[in-house]
């Protein structure tokens, strides 16, 4: 395939193209509690059907947005923009690009622009939220001081021991899974590319970044057994209507999804609203880390394929130039001490 | 915007040094069209005459290669001209803050960032 006749459609859409949905899916969206609003058959067209009758949510998809996942303090129980706002602020956010000082270590990177990597050279599904989590509070419910303590002690025993090994760096920096991977998925800061793809019995989702597929059984079968423990937890999905409905559980205490411990458990729910859009939901619950359950949505948009191969550890040359770059350090170090 | 650092795959402030700044004038040698950084591989001819062989860390692929940007687009051979900072090990790397061909022109495709018309809005 020629990489240009596959892009041509990006490029008329490099500045970003607003797709706002019609205002009876805003009406809808707006939800009277902290709760995620349940996609109705007011919402969805029907005319979506793979060939053996199910509701068809194939193809590329972009989870890019501009919407912070918290609301910002400032707005405080502002859940909605109105549309003027939510225009002004995702034009802001799209012409926002990277402002570094020379000679700081934010000047020490590529440029973002010029690898088009900045937001406002992506497609990105418009939304009239002011932050993917719902409800009047719009953030992440305070961590259980358990929990906390949990995490903090975590993050006591890596300090001054972050470049000792591969073992000690991040996740993504082992090519293991990005945080934006899931469950469940949020924006990445690029590459943020989905593919849908259903057979018999399964919903396969492959992430661009970093190349994983989560295979979603929808066979009614159910979960592994509670000893068995996954990087991205076990996925059983079934049909509620037009929605596709995930249920995820078993996942390791590794990938702490924001704090998370291994009892997360995570329903996620894809309902296709449009030609180029799918609603993606997701709630949240894991009692050794929040006192209650919290939920979030966000558009996703259709983009021209293909996904492109991302063999992430095939080019990890950053894990082993990042440690040498700490035995430089602690060699000038020790000269310096001497 | 938030800084740059922390939008990268990996730390870039723990691999390349800001004391360090180098400009390189070269040729390239090699791309390596790799994630999850892209590596340009360049000789770099020193006042001496002594050539020297630089790798250049830069973005990811997949994003140039939407744009229509391939290993095609960057031959062997190419004068380029790159502005960065150098490996903290002092090795010969550097990471590919600014890269331009020999004339001036940006290397890569990356459109204006800031340009986003007002009539896209309810499309």
């Amino acid at each position: 395939m020629n990489p240009r006749s596959s892009i041509c459609p990006m490029l008329s859409a490099a500045a970003a193209v607003f797709a706002f949905a019609p205002a009876a899916a805003f009406a809808q969206a707006v939800p009277a509690a902290a709760k995620v609003a349940t996609a109705t058959s007011a919402q969805v067209k029907t005319a979506h059907r793979t060939a053996d009758g199910q509701p068809d949510l194939e193809g590329v998809w972009s989870t890019a947005s501009v919407t912070p996942l918290e609301r910002p303090p400032d707005l405080g129980a502002k859940e909605f923009f109105t549309k003027e706002e939510a225009e002004a602020y995702q034009k802001k956010m799209l012409a926002a690009h990277e402002v570094v000082a020379p000679g700081t270590y934010g000047d020490v990177h590529y440029n973002m622009a010029q690898f088009g990597l900045e937001k406002g050279q992506t497609k990105v599904a418009a939304t009239i939220r002011t932050s993917l989590i719902v409800g009047p509070t719009g953030r992440i419910p305070p961590m259980l001081p358990a929990a906390a303590q949990r995490n903090a002690a975590r993050a006591a025993a890596l300090k001054g021991h972050e470049f000792d090994g591969p073992e000690n760096r991040t996740l993504s920096e082992q090519c293991i899974m990005w945080g934006s991977e899931g469950p469940p998925m949020t924006p990445a800061a690029y590459n943020s590319n989905i593919q849908i793809m259903q057979g018999r019995g399964y919903v396969a989702i492959l992430q661009e970044v970093i190349h994983d597929v989560r295979l979603i059984p929808i066979d009614g079968s159910p979960h592994l057994p509670a000893n068995i423990r996954q990087w991205f937890g076990d996925s059983r999905g079934h049909w509620e209507g037009e929605t596709l409905v995930v249920d995820t559980t078993n996942f390791t205490d590794r990938s702490a999804f924001h704090g998370a411990s291994e009892n997360l458990h995570v329903v996620e729910r894809f309902t296709r609203q449009a030609d180029d859009r799918i609603l993606y939901q997701f709630t949240l619950d894991d009692p050794s880390t929040w006192a209650t359950s919290w939920s979030a949505e966000l558009p996703m948009s259709k983009i021209d394929g293909p996904i492109f191969e991302y063999a992430c550890h095939e080019g990890n040359y950053g894990m082993r130039n990042n440690l040498s770059g700490a035995r430089a350090e602690e060699k000038a170090a020790q000269a310096a001490g001497k | 915007m938030a800084s740059s650092s922390a939008w990268a795959h990996h730390s870039f402030a723990a691999e390349f040094d800001p004391n360090k700044p180098v400009k390189l004038k070269g040729t390239v040698t090699q791309m390596e069209w790799i994630n999850p950084h892209s590596w340009i591989h360049m000789d770099v001819k020193g006042p001496d005459g002594a050539v020297t062989s630089w790798m250049i860390e830069g973005g990811s692929p997949n994003a140039l290669l939407r744009r229509g940007f391939t290993k095609a687009s960057l031959p062997v051979g190419s004068e380029i001209v790159v502005e960065g900072y150098q490996a903290k090990d002092s090795s010969n790397r550097a990471n590919g803050r600014d890269l331009t061909f020999a004339d001036g022109r940006k290397l890569f495709l990356g459109s204006a960032p800031n340009d986003a018309p007002d009539d896209k809005a309810e499309k």
